[in-house]
């Protein structure tokens, strides 16, 4: 078994490990009763929802996002680079050799994503109020994943780093549920819920009050 | 060593008190622990975008008033009993055991240091609902004993209240007896009534303790021509405040059988932001299922009338500019962003918005039960200065609102803050402008109240 072998198989474990621990998250939280609201609506629950995960993302959607917009963006950016770092991963197991348009875009975003994750880390360690907000797994989780991204970018600049991306890879498969990065599992719920509250009550999403 | 001697078996009856106290809270919170809870647990990731969402920490910027710092206490405990990092390795994950310190502090921050007001929530990229969080924490210092002993004390009366309606009757109907008159004269009006127990009305109106609840309203319904009776009880439901389910449903049923009895079509609620949510939005969840009448708010039921022709207004009766507050109870989280908006258009003649207004109205800071908390009043007005520079801003004389609560919290900060504004409630301008149409004077409800 050669080095390449050996690293699709830790990387296969680790993705393994990864949807254990979430398989585990979703199964806890689905044990808990849900307590649907049984008031009537004034508006529309699914409404709500896809203005959730719409519209309601969009950067001038939120004052707040209005407020901090270069925090939001770099946010935004750090998590379009950990989709492409997933997709790197993938492609670096199974099909390592891109054309080089579909290489260097490749690049581009894993190195805009790891310059927004440790962009987010420094303000994370130099803001007061930010840093009194973190726990160490704060730092830790955003350190890893910065590291991947980095690794990713490198890897697919130059293959001699394409073990180090695949290892950074499998750690951070595998940090997914230990970690505050389960946030992308239940973001897909609480942007559920959040739809449907207000859109049931009208608030969001196209509204037919009463 | 014997069950007997154990250290734990002979703990001094303080230490026990404590012990029972945790237990007791740790119990109330595994109760609440639902899918919605967990995701809000869960999501946030402490990026402290929604610091200055809230009124607290835009009136005071101390990172304690950040709410992701505020769910953080209870996010605390709920990792070292549901996490395995928490349990493994406690302070990587910021998890720690909860004491009866915990509890005490949690106190002020559940009770005082947060509305319920969500405007966090409707900021978060997340959607992370810490009034949910901050809810839940409410319920477990409720079960632990440890909720402000005036919230205790009103649910408490108002339960008392609905079990002995019967000693109260009678009472009631001579207060009312004299409240008809009063409307009379100032209606000129002497057909004017303010029924009581009225089988098959369209609708039961529900006031608050005070006059100045019932008399407008009954002008407003007389001029409409609706059919209508009062409600025996208040419309208020600390029960919700205190994040005690039993106590707000026991609260919530007496306003249900009563609607049930009278065979009403409607049950309408007073300028009251919480008593809205109880009964519009939670209490068919607490009971399992819709009502067989609905439940909305006077404003809606005005605007309703409005847009009938049903109300004739005079808006030269309130000619200075006018400004909304929107409740957070009845706007953002309520749905009432248009109706009160409505009436004021109708009723007034100068009306002016807040910047921010409708959903991302800033909470004045009267919300979740604190006005009614004489020890926390200093908290209660620091946090409200956002509200006021935002009153000032406008350069309104006149800030209405369709709340309760709302109208007491604006009328402290008016005075704290010396904005020299006048607080009314919406229904007020209303009658002010329906008198003025019928050639009468305005209502004056400090007398009535």
């Amino acid at each position: 078994m050669n080095a390449m072998e050996i690293e699709t198989w830790v990387v296969a474990a680790s993705a393994g490990v990864a949807a254990a621990g979430l398989w585990r998250h979703l199964s806890r939280t689905l044990a808990r009763p849900l307590r649907p609201e049984r008031a009537r609506p004034a508006g529309s629950p699914a409404a709500g929802v896809r203005y959730a995960f719409t519209t309601g993302m969009m950067p001038w959607a939120k004052e707040s996002t209005r407020i901090h917009l270069l925090a939001y963006l770099r946010g935004i950016v750090f998590h379009i680079g950990i989709g492409a770092g997933v997709l790197g991963l993938v492609l670096g197991l199974w099909a390592p050799a891109l054309p080089g348009g579909s290489r260097l875009l490749l690049i581009a975003v894993l190195a805009a994503g790891a310059l927004a994750g440790w962009g987010g880390l420094t303000a994370r360690v130099l803001e007061p109020g930010l840093r009194a907000l973190s726990t160490p797994d704060d730092f830790v989780s955003v350190a890893l994943v910065s590291l991947f991204l980095s690794a990713g970018a490198l890897a697919w600049w130059d293959a001699r780093w394409m073990g180090a991306f695949l290892l950074l890879g499998a750690a951070t498969l595998v940090a997914i549920p230990f970690t505050k990065i389960r946030h992308c599992f239940y973001y897909f719920f609480s942007r559920y819920f959040f739809g449907l509250f207000y859109g049931r009550r009208g608030v969001l999403g196209a509204a037919h009050h009463e | 060593m014997s069950e007997a001697v154990r250290p734990e078996a002979v703990a001094p009856p303080a230490v026990a008190a404590s012990r029972e106290a945790v237990a007791t809270a740790r119990q109330a919170f595994e109760k609440a622990l639902d899918r919605r809870l967990i995701a809000a647990l869960e999501v946030c990731a402490r990026c402290g975008i929604c610091a200055e969402s809230c009124h607290y920490y835009m009136s005071t910027p101390d990172p304690a008033h950040v709410p992701a710092a505020r769910a953080e206490q209870v996010r605390a405990f709920y990792r070292r009993q549901h996490d395995p990092i928490g349990r493994l390795f406690p302070w990587l994950v910021g998890a720690k055991d909860l004491t009866e310190d915990d509890l005490d502090a949690l106190q002020e921050t559940a009770f005082a240091s947060c509305t319920l007001c969500r405007r966090c929530t409707i900021n978060c990229p997340f959607g992370v609902d810490t009034a949910l969080i901050m809810r839940a924490a409410r319920g477990m210092l409720t079960a632990a004993g440890k909720a402000p002993e005036m919230l205790v004390m009103l649910a408490d009366a108002a339960i008392a209240r609905g079990e002995n309606a019967d000693e109260f009757r009678e009472i009631y109907r001579e207060i009312v007896t004299e409240l008809e008159q009063e409307a009379q004269e100032r209606t000129g009006d002497p057909t004017l009534r303010i029924p009581l127990d009225k089988k098959n009305a369209d609708i039961l109106y529900v006031g608050l303790s005070g006059a100045h609840t019932i008399l407008p309203a009954a002008i407003i319904f007389h001029e409409a021509r609706a059919n209508w009776t009062l409600s025996m009880f208040e419309a208020s439901n600390y029960g919700l405040f205190l994040g005690d389910p039993a106590k707000a449903k026991a609260i919530a049923k007496r306003l249900i059988d009563e609607a049930v009895a009278l065979g009403v079509k409607d049950v309408v609620l007073t300028e009251c932001g919480h008593a809205y949510t109880a009964l519009r939005w939670e209490a068919p969840t607490w009971f399992g299922g819709e009502f067989p009448f609905r439940v909305r708010n006077i404003e809606e039921v005005i605007a309703e009338y409005i847009q009938e022709g049903r109300l004739d207004l005079d808006p030269s009766a309130n000619p200075e500019p006018i400004t909304y507050h929107d409740s957070c109870n009845l706007g953002r989280n309520g749905g009432l962003l248009e109706a009160p908006r409505i009436v004021l258009r109708a009723a007034v003649e100068d009306f002016r918005e807040l910047d921010p207004h409708g959903k991302e109205s800033v909470c004045c800071g009267g919300g979740g039960g604190l006005v009614a908390i004489p020890e926390w009043e200093e908290i209660r007005l620091r946090a409200g200065r956002k509200k006021a520079e935002q009153v000032r801003a406008a350069g309104a004389p006149v800030v209405a609102t369709s709340c309760e609560n709302c109208n007491l919290q604006l009328t402290d900060l008016n005075a704290r803050y010396k904005l020299g504004v006048k607080v009314v409630g919406l229904m007020e301008l209303v009658v002010n402008a329906l008198l003025k149409a019928k050639g009468r004077n305005a209502l004056a409800i400090a007398d009535a109240a």
